[in-house]
């Protein structure tokens, strides 16, 4: 089993785009906002979209994680927005878009302190141009911009635990991941 | 038959020693009667008296104002204060610089200049500041309906258009655009609800958020609000 899933180990790709950087702002719009003080979170949910820099970012729901820092009363107040962001996670149909690559997945997290972007459903689908990933899971390394992707579990009906690559030889972008 | 005056008169005075001594006794009954009665009846009335005065006086705050003055049917107060404690027994305090309240119903109350301190909380408050707005004895909510800042001590600024406030629950609606701006971040909506005392907030129909993550992380205050509480 092991063999299989090292056999679908998914392919190591330079992703320049899927980047997203501390420094820009970031712009999110939702049809609704509830900030809960107590529980440190913030949802917005309805047509959920977040802009920062090239990145742009779709899903039906997304829950922000403020850290709980130790002190009683805390940095900043998950209302005011400025008590540092524990990690993001995104629900209902996600569509991840930065300059030429395009990731779409059921789920996903992002995870603020490690920077790391995990897209994973029943069908996550990586594209760039008329080059195409598809797996299971998407890991991106946002600082480098690395992604990896995952085949389903074996015997999954979605996939054979392998990933599905296709890749247009004389496309346009210089990526051109081999496998 | 002749009767001799005399004996006519003393039988006359017999018949009237009769009726004078029966007057008396029905009178000495009379006052025995009202020795017992009337104190019982002045402790009746005493106790009665206590009894209306204390279910009589309204259960809403009383409101502590510097002067007043009655006119065409309405109380004017000038800069009435009025103070409590919300339900997890927390002080808040509304003053405003004038109060009209129309006799024939006075639980409503137009406040204009109003200055109301809301606790968030445990070292965090919010000061309401508006032009006017109607305030409900009996309910103790407040009804704002023109333009009105709310700042917090943790440096938030909210602009909003109007609001409802229930100063007992700590709760407040607006179903008017609201902007609040704090350090590194603003949110706009078409309407917001805060309840538990701004444990939760709720923004509705077209919400924005702005973050600027360096101005977050370094936490410098807002440029545009004022930095603490007035």
């Amino acid at each position: 089993q092991d063999k299989a899933a090292q056999d679908g180990k998914g392919a190591q790709g330079r992703l320049q785009g899927l980047s997203l950087s501390g420094k820009d702002p970031i712009q999110i719009e939702s049809d609704k906002l509830e900030v809960r003080e107590s529980d440190s979170v913030a949802i917005f949910s309805g047509n959920v979209t977040v802009v920062q820099g090239p990145t742009l970012l779709k899903a039906g729901k997304m829950t922000v994680y403020y850290a709980k820092d130790g002190k009683e009363n805390g940095g900043g107040s998950a209302a005011t927005g400025s008590a540092n962001i524990d990690r993001l996670e995104v629900d209902d149909k996600v569509y991840v878009k930065s300059n030429t690559q395009v990731a779409t997945g059921d789920r996903g997290t992002f995870d603020m302190k490690s920077e790391v972007l995990v897209l994973s459903g029943k069908e996550v689908v990586l594209s760039e141009g008329s080059n195409v990933l598809v797996g299971c899971k998407l890991t991106v390394q946002m600082k480098s911009g690395e992604a990896q992707v995952d085949g389903c579990k074996k015997g999954s009906d979605a996939g054979n635990g392998r990933v599905m690559m296709s890749i247009t030889p004389n496309s346009t972008s210089g990526a051109g991941q081999k496998k | 038959m002749t009767v001799d005056p005399a004996a006519h008169s003393a039988i006359a005075t017999g018949h009237d020693l009769r009726a004078a001594f029966e007057r008396a006794r029905k009178h000495s009954l009379r006052v025995r009667f009202l020795k017992g009665a009337l104190p019982l009846l002045a402790a009746l009335m005493a106790v009665g008296f206590v009894g209306y005065s204390y279910f009589v006086t309204p259960a809403s705050v009383a409101v502590v104002t510097d002067g007043s003055a009655y006119s065409d049917g309405k109380l004017v107060m000038a800069n009435p204060k009025l103070e409590g404690f919300t339900k997890d027994s927390r002080p808040y305090k509304m003053t405003a610089s004038r109060a009209v309240q129309d006799v024939k119903n006075e639980g409503i109350v137009q406040l204009e200049g109003i200055a109301a301190k809301l606790p968030i909380d445990k070292d965090n408050w919010a000061m309401v500041d508006a032009p006017h707005g109607t305030y409900d004895r009996e309910k103790n909510t407040l009804d704002i309906t023109s333009d009105m800042v709310i700042t917090t001590a943790d440096g938030m600024v909210a602009k909003l258009k109007s609001a409802f406030l229930d100063m007992a629950s700590g709760g407040m609606k607006t179903n008017d655009p609201i902007d609040i701006e704090t350090k590194g971040a603003r949110i706009t909506s078409d309407s917001m609800t805060i309840l538990e005392n701004g444990k939760v907030l709720v923004f509705e129909n077209r919400v924005r958020m702005n973050i600027d993550p360096t101005r977050l992380k370094s936490g410098e205050d807002v440029s545009g609000g004022q930095d603490g509480v007035q």
